[in-house]
């Protein structure tokens, strides 16, 4: 069996990591599986599926760290004209954080419950922020 | 106050019904990637940048494509969602033969307050004999015009019409009349530079990044291609924030402008002051 949701939201920071574990968790709940795995997967190139601990402290380090790596103002080849997109590229910290993070998660599903350690939080991250945004949400298993 | 006088409000959802208009919209600007989005996030998205009112900007272009790409109404309804963020502009294809007319219901009818017109992609010389009724009426209803000038990146849009030598005529006619040349002209930065200063009734504004960075494009254009002080020695009044949004992100323009090294008051006036005069808030 296989359940697919796409889920939408709306970014309201540059940098915002948002807490999705129990949107993910409901979900597997109510998909009819028993016993298999849960993929959940962003729809975006700027944006991330982050899985870590939800403390405020380590959420700053996270963004204070990826700050210290990506920094805003750099010499990145991907600011220029876009003739395919209308727009100059003005995001590429956005794309470099996307690619440390990753774009997906995957837990086990057991007993029709997704099985997730204590100090885990899933988190859709959005690296170029304010946007429209969407992530998805698969469970395969039987 | 914070005031950005370059919105294109064309996927702004409360218009975006029609999902083939959407569609003609992205082909008519080049914005070929860009969706809809609701008030909430257009209002949220001014917020982050500090943006106090937007200027949205429509487009006719009746006799060229057979299409108004953005309506005057759509522009009025726009403002009436939120008037104290949205400032509306009227755009008339001056080649229709009742533009005067439907000038005159924008800003009788409309309370529209100013004219966007686009020399490019409306395909008109500025100094044409065709422009006087147009020029005339805003110089009546005293609203100024925001000119498109310089490159444009949409398709169908050639940069002749718009180089700011075209408008010298209108500036040295009309002298009661603001004239806004938008992009500053770019890339004929020296021709925009000579009407700033010789004709007080022209303005620029800063909806420009077509290299590089916000950061290192403002460099370029206002320490390298220009004098490191003349705006603020020469032309710090007649300098507009404008992003061009949806092409630009507003945000990122503003922190551009913020780098540049303006001295304080030259940056408060570009950000705000002087779109407050152009438009003629303060009343």
């Amino acid at each position: 069996m296989v359940k697919l949701k796409t889920v939408r939201l709306r970014s309201v920071r540059e940098f915002q990591m948002i807490k999705i574990t129990g949107e993910v968790a409901d979900f597997v709940a109510r998909s009819g599986v028993q016993n298999g795995l849960v993929a959940v997967i962003t729809a975006h190139t700027t944006t991330g599926i982050m899985m870590n601990e939800s403390l405020p402290c380590v959420e700053e380090d996270i963004e204070e760290a990826l700050e210290r790596l990506i920094p805003k103002d750099s010499s990145y080849m991907h600011a220029h004209f876009l003739p395919s997109y209308g727009t100059t590229g003005g995001n590429s910290p956005g794309h470099l954080k996307s690619m440390l993070s990753g774009n997906n998660c995957i837990l086990p599903v057991q007993d029709g419950k997704m099985v997730i350690g204590h100090a885990q939080d899933i988190y859709f991250v959005e690296f170029d922020g304010l946007k429209m945004r969407s992530y998805f949400i698969e469970v395969i298993g039987e | 106050m914070v005031i950005d006088m370059h919105v294109h409000p064309g996927f702004f959802q409360d218009i975006c019904g029609d999902r083939e208009r959407t569609e003609m919209r992205r082909q008519r600007y080049g914005l070929y990637k860009t969706s809809p989005s609701p008030l909430e996030h257009t209002l949220e998205v001014m917020d982050h940048a500090g943006i106090d009112k937007s200027v949205l900007l429509p487009l006719d272009l009746t006799t060229i494509t057979g299409e108004v790409v953005i309506s005057n109404d759509e522009v009025r309804t726009l403002v009436s969602l939120a008037p104290d963020r949205f400032v509306g502009f009227a755009s008339v294809d001056p080649h229709r033969k009742d533009a005067a007319v439907e000038l005159v219901r924008c800003f009788e009818d409309l309370g529209l307050s100013g004219l966007k017109l686009n020399p490019s992609s409306q395909r008109f010389h500025p100094g044409d004999a065709i422009m006087a009724p147009i020029y005339e009426l805003c110089v009546k209803y005293d609203k100024p015009i925001l000119f498109h000038s310089g490159l444009s990146w949409e398709p169908n849009a050639p940069a002749k019409y718009a180089r700011p030598l075209e408008f010298e005529d209108v500036a040295l006619g009309y002298p009661e009349l603001r004239i806004c040349l938008a992009h500053f002209g770019w890339p004929w930065i020296d021709e925009t530079v000579m009407l700033l200063i010789k004709y007080p009734n022209v303005f620029t504004d800063t909806s420009l990044l077509y290299l590089d960075s916000p950061k290192d494009f403002y460099e370029q254009l206002f320490k390298k291609n220009m004098g490191p002080l003349w705006v603020d020695r020469n032309f710090a009044d007649k300098v507009l924030f404008g992003s061009n949004a949806p092409r630009f992100r507003p945000v990122r323009l503003r922190e551009g402008l913020e780098k540049v090294g303006f001295k304080p008051r030259t940056l408060e006036n570009i950000l705000g002051l002087n779109a407050v005069h152009f438009l003629k808030l303060e009343a």
